[in-house]
């Protein structure tokens, strides 16, 4: 059997699983990183939400409920985990800018605004974008963006259509990172009659220098150029993903991808190793200590039966709202849906209570009632928490 | 009926190279489990579009639902392959096997010619591109001279085709490796995994191949052998179809016993290498990740090694797919595709502003040699010159190292 | 706006589009009103099975004589609408065996083709059948597409100088002297009233039948009872299935497309509109299901639907029905109500519809509708599924293979603005992600081609995500709600449309 002892095991390679993995390995420790494949962030607008509660979203952190994850981080810790992820994100081609003091607003395809915290820098110039005039730049043949959602529901916005020879955000990213492409967008775009404002484009400006692409195209045109992100698949998410993925690796850490855990070993109270269905033979990771973040239903650490929700892993107990009858709302435009307050219970420690596993710390967005849709605090709370039970961890091994 | 559990997320599709480059394919999402649902009435195939995937496994690794899209997309390949008539690409390529043993046969002549223009009118007419130059083939291959060498544990060394005929020296390089951390090395008659035959749609053939090479792995492991390989696309192809598609007898078996040749060392070095490090090597290296490897399952065991090693520096790069896939490069009608994606990935590696890139795959090596202009070596190279160096300055200790020297040719 | 025309049918169901097609053929003028889309009552929420009349047999040779009549020219006629899949009635362990004989006498009495096969053979065509099957018999079953089937009648119709309103709901059966000369419709979007006058009223309303008839100051006595149905992710197999017991509930399983269909309850209701799925009828839909095919109990279900049953209240000595299934009424006052029946034998009963108002004008022209094959099945695709796999140019829906340029047909010629509209006509939605990424597309599209008002727009995406919710909910567990969470970010997170619960 393929063996390997590591210090650390997080198993679950989203926000949360990086943000651990990514502080424990940067402190020396031998930190393996298990994942049945990639995270749903890549899916995401790349956005850091912190919290929708007003506009100061540290503020109000008190108008949570008591059980909130977001309680057991605290404030500080909270500020901690954002910090290092704009630090992190700074290491690379794709910073974030904006502030926890303040919430801030990115254009949606639809033409509403969502609120956010940390966005790209590819996404700075949407704020404020409705008080000039907006010229929005789509492809031709791009199914996954329509610039007349935009430019029916907003006052102010015109927009036209470039052929990038491809049809899928993927495809046209692709483009717009080979030769001589930017220089033809650029040439077609500075000649057509813009009005003085802003343009804004679907979040395509490829995966490795998005910034500066950016940049060019704003010089060239001399308007500041903003991406709107799109329905899945999407760029700016896959950024996100394999930023964090990499400092990951250049932190030293080893990633164990693409397979599921099939068994986990314990000996007593303690975790002692995780076995993965890897081609032919199982692989073994073993490792002194373990961190869950597989996240809730959508990210696959949660299971629903026709009565009852697993947690995949360990088998951790999960509580649900009652029958299947009570798990949703009647309206699907409610956000906050009693189901998703399920998922594991944690000490302050970040220890799942009723597991007698002293090894084991939980994270993310599988912690019960984060309810991430409700309180629009996905990835925030998925990095305060990450940061807080590595830290946890930390204190644990050394 | 994995295909049950997709959730249209579209990650696969955001790791899939071929999309990213070719319109052609619809992308893994929309060959594997939405096509899947129509294909269910055992009718006869008209996807003729499947044939664009290369292969590389990219979706399924990176899906979270399990859903096996690169296995769902080759059992559409093998079974339009098998409904119709194939290009005589296909052909050339599913027994690339004798094509090579044939190349290395008549090496100094082939060596010669393969890069006329002549030479590469006539392959452009068999559908082959000639867009990378092909690869020397080498007389003195793996089938001739020594098959036997050293003593300890008993290892049965799977080299694969490139290896075989136009690397014998880096698979020599593997074998007096291994001897040298004590063990014995059996190199036996060996034909092709299967895998270019897969990949061409020919299940008929894959499996003739794969059956020859489980009866004589089998022999071996039933003696007590382990199967060790190097090229990442045959243990993948060892590892999971031949338990699996190809069904072979004693799949199950030689899965359940056949290692990557680093994954192998790993525990065999680490102990030599507690001794102050595995030797010292100052250079910076792009370690590119070969698809196949990440499919495997089995985290990056290379990498682990060169961590052991002072002095170098090396970036692990397993984000992009480097385009050739296998045979898939080498075809006409990919050729497009498959430089697109050889830029692509060879950006990275030059921004880097490294000396050579390294890679456990033969095909990325040639294809990542090119397009980023660099030297492409095993890492098996970087092990034995880092050794090498080590051993060769005053600080050589008793035991562990010179051992190893004494048996690096 | 008045328009005037002879005949006007309400309901635009299998009834009423079949009516239609038959006056057009016969040559008369007519206009046909529809408060929803085609299909929007039974016939949209049923099981999609052409019967052989199997299920009936035992109980009523007569309707299993018209179904199997009609089974044969419908596959004749209709052929973009049928697929041909067969069925077996399958006779598990504790299976009535007299049952079994009766059945089968019946069938050879009825002139339904039947043919027993060991539980071997019949694994072999349906590998996920219960391996405990004592016996299988095989059956002429189809399954048929009734929106199609719809649309279809209705083309001939407007081909032929009919008149087709949907999305008109009937608010007034305008009455002069005592008799039954127009109706007044409503537009649901616009709200414009348009008065139709004809010499006779068809009531084809299904389970509506009465609430119309009494718009004509008549009444139909009716009873009506729901019935649910759950839709799985794939076809777990490619023939339909039905129990070889007396009916009862969740005995019916038909591959519909990419996926299966089974059912059905049967609960009593009072009401046609506004109706419920309770998750306990999923469960046992599921669970009778299982037994005939046992990865029913785990595979993915994608939503349920519901549907009311319009059957009749008949008294015993009833003289003017025509058939046991189903009832044409001359209220002898400009108003005909046929009611009761199924799908299968639509065709007869616009026929014999027809030939009832035919008889009281002095009209004599012979129906043809049996005899010609349905127009404007040319451009539809067909079966075999797997067929459809040839091109993937410009997919919209990649669940269920929707180009964009079927889609911007469909938006063309029918002029709509409702995306359940472009959904039964092109299935763009129908699959497992129930329109999560192209109902975005869509629309998207109607706006380009300037479809949709920018008011509308969002509207209409609401309207469509909240309907296609119900469907789902009482479904939703293991993958299809990790989908949800899934769908859920995309409209609430990304796009933002959510409101907060408080």
């Amino acid at each position: 059997m393929n063996d390997s002892l590591h210090d650390v095991v997080v198993i679950g390679g989203g926000m949360s699983g990086l943000t651990a993995a990514i502080h424990l390995a940067g402190k020396g420790l031998r930190t393996a990183l298990v994942s049945r494949g990639d995270p749903v962030c890549s899916l995401s607008t790349g956005c850091i939400d912190v919290l929708d509660i007003g506009k100061r979203p540290l503020e109000a952190m008190g108008e949570l409920p008591e059980g909130h994850p977001y309680r057991l981080v605290g404030r500080k810790g909270i500020e901690d985990a954002l910090k290092m992820f704009r630090d992190l994100m700074a290491e690379g081609p794709s910073p974030y800018v904006g502030t926890t003091r303040r919430n801030r607003e990115i254009l949606t395809p639809i033409g509403t605004f969502k609120t956010t915290c940390l966005v790209p820098r590819t996404m700075e110039a949407s704020q404020g974008c409705r008080d000039e005039h907006l010229h929005v730049i789509s492809f031709h043949g791009i199914r996954d963006f329509y610039p007349s959602y935009i430019t029916s529901r907003l006052p102010n916005t015109s927009f036209s259509i470039y052929d990038a020879g491809a049809s899928s955000t993927l495809a046209i990213a692709t483009r717009f990172e080979e030769e001589g492409f930017v220089d033809d967008f650029c040439t077609w775009l500075s000649g057509l009659e813009i009005p003085p404002g802003r343009v804004a484009v679907p979040a395509v400006l490829g995966l490795r220098n998005p910034v500066s692409l950016m940049n060019a195209i704003s010089a060239r045109i001399g308007r500041d150029v903003f991406e709107i992100p799109t329905l899945p698949p999407s760029i700016p998410g896959l950024r996100l993903f394999r930023a964090l993925k990499a400092a990951f690796q250049n932190r030293g850490g080893d990633v164990f991808w693409g397979n599921a855990i099939s068994s986990v070993e314990t000996r007593g109270d303690m975790v002692e190793a995780v076995t993965l269905a890897a081609s032919g033979r199982p692989s073994r990771v073993q490792g002194r200590v373990f961190i869950l973040a597989t996240g809730s239903f959508v990210s696959g650490g949660l299971f629903a039966t026709r009565d009852a929700v697993k947690e995949i892993v360990f088998g951790l107990p999960v509580d649900i709202p009652g029958p299947r009858n009570d798990w949703f709302w009647n309206d699907f435009f409610t956000t906050g849906h009693p189901i998703e307050g399920s998922g594991i219970e944690v000490d302050s420690c970040f220890r799942p209570v009723m597991s007698g596993l002293k090894n084991l710390f939980v994270c993310g967005s599988i912690l019960a009632r984060s309810e991430i849709m409700k309180y629009r605090c996905g990835h925030g709370m998925a990095l305060a928490t990450g940061l807080k039970a590595a830290k946890m961890c930390e204190r644990m091994l050394l | 009926m994995t295909f049950e559990h997709c959730m249209r997320c579209t990650i696969c599709v955001e790791n899939c190279p071929i999309y990213k480059v070719e319109p052609r394919f619809p992308g893994p999402k929309q060959s594997g489990p939405d096509a899947q649902r129509f294909r269910l009435d055992g009718e006869k195939s008209v996807d003729e579009w499947v044939k664009y995937c290369c292969q590389c496994r990219r979706c399924q690794v990176s899906c979270p639902y399990g859903v096996e899209v690169a296995e769902i997309i080759l059992k559409a390949q093998l079974k339009y392959g098998n409904e119709h008539l194939s290009p005589i690409t296909a052909h050339i390529f599913a027994n690339a096997f004798h094509f090579n043993k044939l190349g290395s046969t008549l090496a100094p002549l082939v060596n010669r010619i393969e890069s006329w223009p002549i030479a590469r009118g006539f392959l452009g007419m068999l559908g082959i591109s000639g867009e990378i130059d092909l690869p020397a083939f080498s007389f003195i291959n793996l089938e001739r001279g020594r098959r036997r060498k050293g003593k300890g544990r008993k290892v049965v060394f799977f080299y694969g085709c490139h290896l075989g005929f136009n690397r014998p020296d880096i698979g020599r390089k593997i074998r007096d490796l291994l001897v040298s951390v004590g063990c014995r090395v059996v190199m036996p008659r060996q034909t092709c995994c299967g895998l270019p035959a897969l990949g061409n749609g020919d299940l008929d053939i894959a499996r003739k191949f794969a059956q020859k090479n489980a009866a004589v792995l089998t022999k071996y492991i039933d003696r007590g052998f382990d199967v060790v390989y190097a090229c990442t696309s045959c243990g993948l192809t060892l590892m999971r179809d031949y338990p699996g598609i190809l069904d072979v007898p004693g799949g199950k078996k030689i899965a359940e016993n056949t290692y990557n040749v680093y994954e192998y060392l790993l525990p065999l070095l680490q102990g030599a290498g507690e001794e102050g490090g595995l030797g010292r090597l100052d250079r910076t290296i792009a370690y590119h990740i070969p698809c196949h490897l990440r499919a495997l399952g089995i985290g990056y065991p290379a990498a682990r090694l060169f961590a052991l090693i002072e002095g170098l520096t090396f970036h692990v790069l397993d984000d992009n797919c480097c385009g050739m896939a296998g045979t898939y490069g080498f075809k006409k009608r990919n050729q497009d595709a498959s430089r697109r994606l050889g830029v692509i990935a060879a950006g990275p590696i030059r921004d880097l502003g490294v000396d050579a890139v390294v890679s456990d795959c033969g095909a990325c090596r040639m294809q990542l040699g090119h397009f980023a202009d660099l030297p492409a070596l095993d890492p098996v190279e970087i092990i034995t010159e880092a050794i090498a160096h080590r051993a060769s300055g005053n600080e050589a200790r008793a035991g562990g190292l010179k051992n190893l020297l004494n048996h690096l040719t | 706006m008045t328009i005037k025309t002879d005949v006007i049918i309400i309901g635009g169901g299998s009834t009423g589009c079949g009516i239609a097609r038959d006056l057009a053929l016969r040559g008369i003028p007519h206009y046909l009103v529809e408060r929803g889309d085609f299909a929007s009552g039974a016939t949209g929420a049923c099981h999609g099975l052409l019967h052989s009349g199997g299920r009936y047999v035992v109980k009523d040779r007569e309707a299993a004589r018209e179904c199997i009549t009609e089974n044969a020219i419908l596959r004749r006629i209709a052929r973009k609408c049928v697929e041909p899949t067969g069925g077996l009635f399958i006779r598990l362990p504790g299976d009535s065996k007299r049952y079994r004989d009766e059945f089968l006498a019946s069938c050879d009495e009825a002139g339904i083709e039947t043919a027993i096969l060991s539980p071997t053979k019949a694994l072999d065509l349906v590998p996920t059948l219960n391996p405990t099957l004592e016996e299988a018999i095989s059956v002429p079953d189809c399954s048929i597409d009734p929106f199609r089937l719809c649309m279809l009648n209705a083309y001939t119709s407007r081909h032929r100088g009919g008149g087709i309103l949907t999305h008109h709901e009937v608010v007034e059966v305008i009455q002069e002297k005592g008799r039954c000369v127009g109706v007044k419709a409503r537009e649901r979007l616009t709200s414009q009233v348009k008065e139709i006058r004809g010499r006779v009223l068809i009531n084809a309303t299904g389970a509506w039948g009465d609430r119309v008839a009494r718009l004509g100051g008549v009444s139909v006595p009716m009873s009506l009872s729901k019935g649910s149905l759950i839709i799985t992710n794939h076809r777990l197999t490619n023939m339909v299935i039905n129990r070889l017991r007396p009916p009862s509930d969740g005995d019916i399983i038909v591959p519909n497309e990419a996926v299966c269909l089974a059912g059905t309850t049967s609960i009593p209701v009072s009401n046609p509109n506004n109706l419920e799925i309770d998750p306990a009828e999923v469960d046992i839909v599921a669970t009778q299901a299982e037994q005939m095919i046992p990865v029913f109990g785990t595979t993915r279900l994608i939503r349920a639907y519901t549907g009311v049953r319009p059957l009749l209240r008949v008294s015993a000595r009833d003289a003017r029905s025509i058939s046991r299934g189903f009832k044409v009424i001359d209220h002898a006052n400009g108003m005909f109500s046929v009611l009761g029946g199924k799908l299968t034998t639509y065709r007869l009963m616009a026929e014999k519809t027809v030939d009832a108002v035919m008889a009281h004008f002095g009209l004599k022209a012979a129906c043809r509708t049996a005899e010609l094959a349905l127009e404007g099945q040319d451009e539809l695709s067909g079966y075999p599924l797997s067929k459809r796999l040839s091109t993937m140019d410009d997919i919209v829906c990649e669940c269920e293979l929707v180009a964009r340029r079927t889609v911007e047909h469909a938006i063309n010629t029918m002029g709509t603005q409702y995306v359940g509209d472009i959904q039964h006509r092109t299935r763009l939605g129908m699959g497992p992600c129930q329109g999560g990424f192209c109902t975005y597309r869509a629309l998207g599209i109607m706006q380009e081609i300037g479809r949709v008002s920018p008011d509308a727009s969002i509207t209409i995406l609401k309207e469509f995500l909240q309907r296609r919710f119900k469907g789902i909910r009482p479904a939703l567990w293991g993958d299809q709600l990790r989908e949800e969470q899934l769908i859920e970010s995309i409209y609430l997170g990304i796009l933002n449309m959510g409101v907060r619960h408080e």
